[in-house]
């Protein structure tokens, strides 16, 4: 079973006889005992997208997909090109099927990531948790201010804004969370 | 229609005390609903309800059913779950859930979670958003007390509404009084008082005692000590300062005399959520101390709350409301030695002319409907 607090950008799992992608993580409310996940969801069965909040004490059957290993070759406007790294073949997902994925890869990229398949079509990827990207703006870096604890805005060359520690600077190398964009240390 | 309302402890009376005014409410509302109580720690519902029995796996309440949370009572196979209020995302038992989610039903059936409250301006996305269970027989929603429109708003009980007419009429206060310190045991003559309620968590009174005596000597205070955490810090301190004031270590209140407590009080110390929104209701001043959370997020949603009052309070009423809150909530645990350095005397000096806007509040609070037959509604609309 995967509960909620399991669930992250990509996820996919059942909900009775529909089955759902992932595709945003829009935040996590709450207080004390309880949590609610928000999220943007697919309706893969459907096609239908909705927003809906998951209690984090919710369990849910888990999908069984099939996963190729990938590595996303181009992007062409909103259609996103992967190829199985076993068979070369390409596969197309939308930048809407990606959702918040999108932030965290680009063509350039030499990391392999997973392909899910439902029906032979692919509708989701999982990344590696732990991604290398370069920040392309930042206000300047405070120097001696190493404790991490304090964070600033930055933009990554993949054009998403995440936070940074004050000690970073325009060009510094970072590994990120992928399950919530957050920085986990200087590369 | 039969409603099965879950409850977890988690600690003090705030979650229990938010269902069973929340169960009182709804059989107001329509007398002919059937109520299924799911309480897994009954002592504490005995505290705010005298008849329960804590050694009774189940038994009948009123027109209730009160099962034990642990207790596989047959009454869930016989008349399974259709409308399910899951209080504060409390989880289900394991029994329960058995009986709700057996794929041989033929139904619907629909889980609400009804949500802690919360004054952050998330509880207006959340309010009635569509949730999932892992089955499409079991449709589950969040619903979301709250301070505004968007949301589901406070519990309005039909006998709190008639408490709030009646003691909004100032010319009835002091009979009021009155009859309410009598009933409280409380010394005859002290009607005419500054009144002040505290009711917080653990923490050194020590200021704010020093800040009642100071006020005090401008007006005459009756301190009345709610019957929990704070009861005995406060106590304490006002022994150390050598009793400055007259002050009552109040036992502990059924929920209909501490309203009439907070309704009569000129200025009111509160804690928690329960009576957060009781106290908003009451129209009178008071100081909130949130649930200690981590990384500070109490102030989070302290913040939020005085963003909800800031639009009707002028200026100067607000900024010594938020300075004493801030104050009051900045803190990393509760602890009878912990001395924070909130003054209240400004506050106190202030009741008379936050009055009015404390009133607005609540008249705005008010507008927005009674949370219990929202809620009604939105179960209706569900089956």
């Amino acid at each position: 079973m995967l509960m909620t607090s399991d669930i992250r950008c990509g996820t996919v799992f059942r909900s009775g006889n529909d089955v759902v992608v992932v595709q945003r993580l829009l935040g996590i409310k709450g207080g004390r005992n309880g949590q609610v996940k928000k999220m943007r969801v697919k309706n893969i069965v459907t096609g239908q997208t909705s927003e809906l909040g998951l209690d984090m004490g919710e369990k849910f059957e888990e999908e069984h997909l099939d996963y190729h290993k990938m590595k996303l070759s181009y992007v062409d406007g909103d259609t996103w090109v992967f190829m199985d790294q076993e068979s070369f073949e390409q596969y197309e997902l939308t930048k809407e099927d990606l959702g918040d994925n999108v932030g965290y890869m680009t063509p350039e990229d030499d990391f392999e990531l997973e392909v899910a398949f439902f029906n032979n079509k692919p509708v989701s990827v999982t990344l590696p948790t732990a991604i290398l990207r370069t920040i392309t703006y930042c206000e300047p870096g405070v120097k001696g201010d190493t404790s991490g604890k304090t964070f600033k805005p930055a933009t990554l060359d993949t054009g998403i804004e995440v936070s940074v520690p004050l000690f970073c600077e325009i060009g510094t190398k970072i590994k990120l969370d992928t399950r919530d964009g957050s920085f986990i240390e200087r590369a | 229609m039969t409603i099965d309302i879950l409850c977890r402890v988690v600690d003090n009376y705030g979650d229990i005390g938010v269902v069973y005014r929340l169960a009182k409410a709804l059989s107001d509302l329509d007398p002919a609903l059937n109520l299924r109580l799911v309480v897994d720690d009954l002592a504490a519902f005995r505290a705010l309800a005298p008849a329960v029995d804590p050694a009774r796996e189940v038994q009948d309440l009123g027109n209730w059913t009160v099962v034990r949370w642990d207790h596989p009572w047959e009454g869930f196979r016989s008349e399974p779950p259709r409308l399910v209020l899951e209080c504060f995302a409390c989880g289900r038992p394991d029994f329960f859930e058995a009986c709700l989610f057996d794929p041989e039903l033929p139904f619907t059936a629909h889980i609400v979670n009804v949500e802690h409250l919360s004054a952050e301006s998330w509880a207006d996305e959340l309010h009635r958003m569509p949730s999932l269970t892992r089955s499409a027989r079991v449709k589950k929603s969040i619903f979301m007390p709250g301070f505004t429109a968007a949301t589901g708003g406070l519990i309005i009980d039909r006998r709190f509404s008639r408490a709030m007419a009646a003691w909004d009429r100032e010319e009835d206060r002091p009979a009021l009084r009155r009859d309410l310190g009598a009933g409280l045991a409380l010394e005859p003559g002290l009607e005419d008082n500054f009144w002040v309620s505290v009711f917080s968590y653990e923490r050194d009174y020590a200021r704010i005692v020093a800040d009642l005596s100071a006020f005090h000597r401008e007006r005459p205070v009756l301190a009345l000590a709610a019957a929990g955490k704070s009861q005995p810090c406060f106590m304490r301190a006002w022994e150390a300062a050598g009793r400055p004031f007259p002050a009552v270590a109040l036992p502990f209140l059924p929920q209909e005399t501490w309203d009439e407590v907070l309704l009569a009080c000129d200025f009111s110390i509160v804690r928690g959520e329960e009576t957060l929104a009781r106290a908003s209701l009451a129209g009178r001043p008071f100081l909130w101390q949130a649930y200690l959370q981590a990384e500070a997020h109490h102030l989070v949603k302290l913040e939020a709350f005085l963003d909800r009052v800031r639009p009707f309070l002028g200026p100067d009423s607000f900024g010594r409301l938020a300075e004493a809150s801030l104050a009051f909530n900045r803190r990393d645990r509760d602890a009878a030695d912990w001395r924070g350095d909130e003054s209240i005397l400004p506050l106190l000096r202030d009741a008379e002319a936050a009055r009015a806007g404390f009133r607005a509040f609540s008249a705005a609070l008010s507008a927005y409907g009674d949370m219990a037959a929202h809620l009604l509604t939105f179960l209706r609309d569900l089956v």
